[in-house]
């Protein structure tokens, strides 16, 4: 019980402490003290995470399914708020500027949507104290969540963070198939999904047909829309087996790959330390996941389970759908590598999912 | 399964992805993205070495290097292209507009400097780089260049150098040459180019992503290129070269028991600093004139060797004992050969082999060579170097002609006459020889014994190459042979009537032989071969000289060229 905290903990503090190493070596050599002094900003949001770390480990998680409104209130609020007065960086709206520090809603809507769902799927029925969600019909099972996932994800998507929006669809099919709802139903949500794609082609917005067009094939434009993938595939693959050594890379060091401390992330550390660190870093999201999962698995309470399953997937989605980005394997959305990536936000979000997660291993057996 | 189960499965089989395309890109695919990465960040800032130092056989130096500097601009440092060409063009005297088409062409990226003029001088040098404060985007590079203190002065031993062109680029792209190199064209520069030309070295600079410099990486200093020391004797080969007067024709002088070339004087020449000017006009010039002055006459191109060749033939006629000293033919002014009658250049009368050859009767040797044959006429002229290349070490020889029967049976399909044999016998007909084989077989008759293979270049960058060359073909004679053709070559200076006589007033014994060639059209060709000092030879010479009119004028300049060796001692 007290070992998942501890193992959790110390997995999470290494890869952070692998992400300070990186985001120093891609910026120290930049002119100005705030490029200089960025690492020592993700120090800071290390230990505000960490606050939250220990602080919602020791929360009972039950607290939330009471708060659940209110938390998915609270976030939708604040999309609303960024869609009118977001900071625009990087030509998308994301950001809030609160004080000294951007904060990045859509980071919290994931962790406020799983919530939701974890508490929507556990409800159980008065007759037999099972859980209901396996008698619901195709609205209760799938109409009526998808509207409360659709208007936080249209927001989102909407910023525009096409990835965030897209990764939140996942969670959530993926959360459908752990519940009791009918197999038939989900099928029936990814046809009607799947189905409609290419008429959303002309929704999407030009920057990101450009990304998918560049997803398959990088080289269609080389000094634009390609570059990004094109530099990070260079970076990781010029790591070879043992890496250039920590500041040694040349991709990150000098600028050539964009992004180099927050969404492309990996690519920097991956050529400083090659294959072999790369293989490392893997391995520690793997199991830091696996134990997510295995805390799901042996947690008794529905709405734990559910909501162990819902965090350790999107923390699941958010590594392999960034790492494939990095290495061209997915299109380039906006996605951060979690602990690792430069970004409060990111950082104190993933830091509370654990806490959350460290919890409902703790309080598991009180039910 | 159990939902969740299929779940674990997913994330795993997720990770195994992961890891399967790191595999993918940092092993398989490693060494190609380092390549890519080192091109991203790596920059190569060349300095240039300087090309090898051609010098004379006491090491004065016939070619070596001056500095000249090129204007480069930088384009990432540009604020107004117009305005710095136009400040370039003012100070250099070099119209904008130029400037302006040299670097749109040499344009390659921005961090890559781009030279705009090249070979300006150290006034307008000094000049620019006052203005390196408030135009930082003008380089001016110090760059070694081709220099030639003498001017033309044995163009075509030396060869020039130029940029390097296609063909020879696709010949010699593996031993490290590249487009835009300068190599040697011709002469020495060509064939030793590979150890003359310079190393270039320089700075590899690290650099981010916008071409900025970063840091240096490394530094290779720039080899210069081995010095090239030839058998020349800067003094005699100007001595020919004066005596030349500019006329067409080529003067060699050579060590008879060595092989060394010492003097080869080539007319027309050119000045090789105009293809460093790119002064494209010469050039064109140059290459476009029909008396082929890029041409080294003395080893490329062969002529008619007319009476030079009764030297073989009296040697063959010896050597077969077809004649000997008493044998005497009288030269009547002509004799018939079949039905055709063959004429001599004058009546000599009763001739022995002797006088014959100092008078250079025709009547005498079409006997002796319808005595001798045809083809034993081409045996002896081959054992005495004629007919086939020497080894000399520029390329560019010339293997010369000389017919036979056989030769004329097969290519031809036709008989060979006795007609034939007397016009081979006086070395007209098809009959061709090189000056430098014509030296050659001078040699033979100055040393006494063996083909000498003449070489130009002593040393390489301080390796002497002696020991490598190939070994002289004894030529075994019989000694009285050697003697009378030598005392006949001796008389030919000596003798009241001798045909070479202007040079028996020198205070040198002369011993040669003149020829004078017949030609379709124009004035004949002029030979003088010969050796000197008679009794203790030390040079081999030959002139020729193209349209230059009789044997005799060849001869008088042979005369000026002795005269003023030995007015500087030299003999």
């Amino acid at each position: 019980m007290r070992g998942s905290f501890f193992k959790i903990l110390i997995i999470a503090l290494i890869i952070a402490a692998l992400g300070v190493l990186s985001i120093y070596s891609s910026t120290y050599q930049k002119e100005g003290t705030q490029w200089q002094d960025i690492y020592k900003r993700q120090l800071l949001w290390l230990a505000i995470g960490l606050a939250f770390y220990f602080f919602t480990s020791k929360l009972n998680y039950r607290k939330l399914w009471d708060a659940n409104y209110l938390i998915y209130g609270t976030a939708l609020f604040f999309l609303l708020l960024v869609f009118g007065l977001g900071v625009i960086r990087l030509g998308a709206q994301r950001w809030l500027k609160i004080a000294w520090f951007n904060f990045q809603p859509s980071e919290f809507a994931k962790l406020a949507i799983i919530i939701f769902l974890a508490r929507y799927f556990s409800g159980k029925s008065a007759d037999d104290v099972s859980l209901s969600s396996g008698k619901f019909g195709i609205f209760r099972g799938i109409i009526l969540p998808l509207i409360f996932v659709a208007v936080p994800m249209l927001l989102i998507i909407e910023q525009p963070d096409l990835g965030s929006g897209l990764m939140l669809m996942l969670v959530f099919v993926g959360l459908l198939y752990l519940t009791n709802v009918r197999l038939k139903y989900i099928f029936i949500l990814l046809f009607t999904l799947i189905l409609p794609l290419p008429f959303f082609w002309h929704f999407l917005h030009d920057y990101q047909k450009q990304r998918l067009l560049v997803f398959l094939n990088p080289n269609v434009d080389p000094l634009g829309a390609g570059y990004t993938v094109i530099q990070s595939r260079i970076a990781i693959g010029s790591g070879t087996f043992f890496g250039r050594g920590w500041l040694h890379g040349s991709q990150s060091q000098l600028y050539f790959l964009p992004e180099s401390h927050t969404d492309f992330i990996f690519a920097t550390f991956s050529e400083q330390w090659g294959f072999l660190g790369s293989l490392f870093l893997v391995l520690l999201y793997y199991l830091i996941i696996r134990q997510g999962f295995i805390i799901a698995q042996r947690t008794q309470d529905a709405f734990g389970r559910l909501l162990a399953y819902g965090i350790s997937l999107l923390l699941a989605l958010q590594v392999f759908i960034n790492i494939a980005m990095n290495m061209g394997l997915a299109p380039v959305v906006g996605l951060p590598l979690p602990l690792m990536s430069y970004g409060g936000s990111s950082v104190l979000v993933t830091f509370i999912a654990l806490g959350i997660l460290v919890n409902i291993d703790r309080t598991r057996n009180v039910f | 399964m159990e939902r969740k189960n299929i779940i674990s499965v997913i994330v795993i089989l997720m990770f195994i992805a992961l890891v399967l395309g790191l595999f993918n890109l940092e092993i398989i695919q490693g060494p190609k993205f380092r390549r890519l990465s080192d091109s991203n960040c790596i920059r190569l800032i060349s300095q240039f070495g300087s090309r090898g130092n051609i010098l004379d056989r006491n090491g004065q130096v016939i070619v070596d290097n001056t500095i000249s500097y090129d204007v480069m601009i930088l384009p990432q440092d540009l604020e107004d292209v117009n305005q710095v060409l136009a400040l370039i063009s003012r100070l250099i005297g070099v119209p904008a507009q130029e400037l302006k088409k040299t670097f749109k062409n040499n344009f390659l990226s921005s961090s890559v400097p781009v030279t705009v003029a090249a070979n300006i001088d150290l006034k307008s040098a000094i000049l620019l780089g006052e203005h390196k404060i408030d135009q930082p985007a003008i380089i001016v590079v110090p760059k070694p260049l081709r220099h030639y203190p003498y001017g033309p002065l044995a163009s075509h031993v030396i060869g020039y150098v130029n940029e390097i062109d296609r063909w020879r680029l696709t010949k010699l792209e593996d031993y490290g040459y590249k487009t835009k190199d300068i190599v040697g064209f011709g002469g020495v520069e060509e064939k030793y180019d590979y150890y003359l030309r310079q190393e270039e070295g320089g700075l590899s600079v690290e650099v981010n992503h916008r071409g900025k410099f970063t840091r240096v990486l490394g530094f290779e200093p720039p080899k210069n290129g081995k010095d090239v020391s030839l058998t020349l004797d800067l003094r005699i080969q100007k001595i020919a070269e004066e005596a030349m007067q500019g006329r067409k024709g080529s003067a060699i002088l050579m060590d008879p028991y060595t092989g060394e070339i010492l003097a080869m004087a080539n007319f027309p020449n050119f000045n090789p600093s105009v293809f460093i000017g790119k002064r494209t006009r010469l050039i064109a010039g140059l290459f476009n004139d029909p008396d082929a002055p890029l041409v080294n006459r003395a080893v490329a191109s062969s002529y008619p060797p007319a009476s030079v060749f009764k030297i073989v033939l009296a040697a063959a006629g010896l050597e077969l004992k077809k004649i000997n000293t008493s044998t005497t033919f009288v030269c009547q002014g002509s004799t018939m050969v079949g039905a055709r009658k063959y004429s001599c250049w004058e009546t000599h009368g009763p001739q022995d082999i002797i006088q014959a050859i100092a008078h250079s009767c025709d009547v005498f040797f079409y006997k002796t060579g319808l005595l001798v044959g045809a083809q034993n006429i081409h045996d002896y002229a081959l054992k005495l170097g004629l007919g086939h290349p020497a080894g000399f070490d520029l390329s560019g020889e010339t293997s010369g002609f000389i017919p036979s029967p056989l030769w004329r049976k097969l290519n031809k399909f036709q008989n060979w006459y006795d007609g034939d044999t007397a016009n081979l016998s006086i070395g007209q007909g098809d009959c061709l020889v090189s000056p430098l084989q014509a030296v050659i077989l001078a040699a033979v008759f100055a040393n006494r014994g063996y083909l000498v293979s003449p070489y130009i270049v002593k040393n390489v960058g301080g390796l002497d190459l002696s020991a490598r060359r190939k070994k002289f073909s004894p030529v075994a004679f019989k000694k009285t042979t050697f003697d009378i053709v030598d005392s006949g070559l001796r008389e030919v200076v000596s003798d009241d009537k001798g045909t070479a006589n202007a040079m028996a007033a020198l205070p040198v014994k002369v011993a040669g032989k003149t020829g004078t060639a017949q030609v379709p059209r124009g004035q004949t060709h002029a030979w003088f071969v010969g050796y000197f000092p008679y009794d203790k030879p030390k040079y081999a010479v030959c002139v020729f000289l193209e349209h230059g009119g009789p044997g005799h004028a060849a001869a008088v300049t042979a005369q000026q060229i002795i005269e003023n060796m030995n007015k500087q001692g030299l003999i």
